[in-house]
């Protein structure tokens, strides 16, 4: 199944030109439309998350919500952890979902002091989901050696979006933001790219999110 | 487009399918001994091959029903399913679906249970009966009896009295892989117990074949995927049948 590990090694391939660009030498001159800037912990405090989401939809259960770390030049970068859940009438049982999701928001477009824009956020992430029906790299042992060659409880995605932030005077609650997202999973783009048959509506997901950045750091 | 995972039971559009065209099909054909029926199978991520087998058997006009010998998703994954069925929908004749190994992955089979209906499931069509039977025993890892045998000795029992033939469909053959092996000789039993059976489809193997398994003179018909644009034909007469390959 070499289509699987093309698939594998583009998404790591993409989450890490992310990770590097958002690595690059930190700026702390704010641009003039970008006024985001870099929230600074030093030392063990860097491991503090600055963020708290959830999610509506999107292949991690009903609804997920965790924490997140921003970071990079002008905190273009974010890597979220989060835990969602399926309703029993919806996954035949109760089912918990766990994320780990990693975003690039290249550009921010400030309004005024309290509204900006992100035209463009684009991320992946992976999706892990309980319950016995699931395998993840090893299928159970009644079958024979890759039998169906591919992980039913991990999904890998990855998503499109636009982000609107509410920036507060709240000393704790810095700003708020909420996102759209439309996503595809690996399971879809094979499918589509093996048959014209599918349309957008067919493999595209939308999902929607609430951002809160939380705690005021020092700033730089 | 919302969705909450690809693996949940948010199923949209039509459910019950076979129930629905079970009865087209036996009301169809009621007090007829001579139909013909195509055979499909295993058209798992072959969406526009699927769509040309559709339009091909809807350009004919000598089938009657089409029976689909499972494998309707790839990953068990719902939407794959329910296009599936979008697709099987526009057939102009009725269709029933068999269970497939594929379908039964993570929520596939509650999925196939809600859209189509019963892992074992029977019919009649004309003086036929049809038992459809899942032959998935590897799936089940024995946490339910795989093929059913009281299933079918319960249907050998009931065996209703406007049928005098007997045609059994599956997904996995004996001796495949999926198939409980150590039962064949007991499936082989009892599909002999049924009145006047003529002969067996079914699929998973991907490839076309005809094979006496038990030397009994019970023929067993594989139907390709769609891969390989073949479909199978089984006209019934009076008398017996005909069977033929249908490229498209």
């Amino acid at each position: 199944m070499n289509m699987k590990r093309l698939i594998i090694s583009i998404l790591v391939a993409f989450v890490g030109a992310l990770t590097v660009s958002a690595l690059e030498a930190d700026s702390t001159s704010t641009k003039r439309f970008d006024r985001r800037v870099r929230w600074h912990y030093d030392g063990w405090e860097r491991l503090k998350p600055k963020t708290v989401a959830a999610q509506y939809a999107g292949g991690m259960g009903m609804a997920a919500a965790g924490v997140g770390w921003q970071y990079g030049r002008r905190d273009r970068a974010s890597t979220e952890l989060l835990v969602g859940f399926l309703p029993r009438h919806y996954g035949n049982e109760f089912r918990l979902t766990f994320t780990l999701k990693e975003t690039f928001a290249p550009w921010s477009i400030s309004c005024c002091p309290w509204l900006s824009v992100e035209p463009l956020t684009c991320g992946a992430y992976v999706t892990t989901i309980t319950g016995e029906e699931f395998w993840g790299s090893r299928e159970p042992k009644r079958y024979p050696k890759h039998y169906y060659n591919f992980a039913s409880r991990l999904r890998l995605s990855i998503c499109l979006g636009q982000q609107v932030t509410f920036t507060t005077r709240n000393d704790v609650l810095r700003c708020v933001s909420a996102y759209y997202e439309l996503s595809t999973n690996e399971i879809y783009l094979l499918s589509r790219a093996t048959n014209s048959y599918l349309r957008p509506r067919d493999y595209l997901r939308l999902s929607f999110g609430i951002r809160l950045q939380i705690c005021k750091p020092i700033e730089r | 487009m919302v969705e909450y995972h690809p693996y949940d039971l948010h199923i949209s559009g039509e459910t019950s399918i076979n129930a629905k065209n079970i009865a087209r099909i036996e009301s169809s054909l009621a007090g007829r001994s001579e139909f013909a029926f195509a055979v499909i199978s295993d058209t798992q991520r072959w969406y526009d091959e699927t769509e040309a087998c559709v339009a091909a058997i809807n350009a004919r006009s000598d089938v009657d029903f089409v029976v689909h010998t499972g494998d309707l998703s790839d990953f068990g994954a719902r939407h794959e399913i329910e296009m599936q069925r979008d697709i099987l929908n526009r057939l102009r004749v009725p269709y029933v679906c068999v269970l497939g190994n594929h379908d039964c992955i993570a929520t596939g089979e509650h999925v196939f249970n809600k859209i189509f209906g019963d892992n074992d499931f029977a019919f009649t069509a004309g003086d036929v009966r049809f038992i459809c039977l899942n032959t998935n025993a590897l799936e089940f890892d024995r946490s339910e009896p795989v093929p059913d045998f009281s299933y079918m000795r319960r249907q050998v029992e009931t065996f209703p009295a406007e049928a005098r033939r007997t045609v059994v469909a599956m997904h996995a053959g004996p001796f495949s892989e999926q198939f409980d092996n150590n039962t064949a000789t007991m499936f082989q039993y009892y599909v002999h117990r049924f009145p006047e059976p003529m002969f067996c489809v079914y699929g998973h193997n991907h490839q076309v074949a005809v094979d006496d398994f038990f030397d009994d003179g019970m023929l067993y018909y594989q139907c390709p995927c769609a891969k390989k644009r073949i479909f199978l034909m089984f006209k019934i007469t009076d008398e017996g049948y005909e069977y033929e390959t249908v490229d498209y």
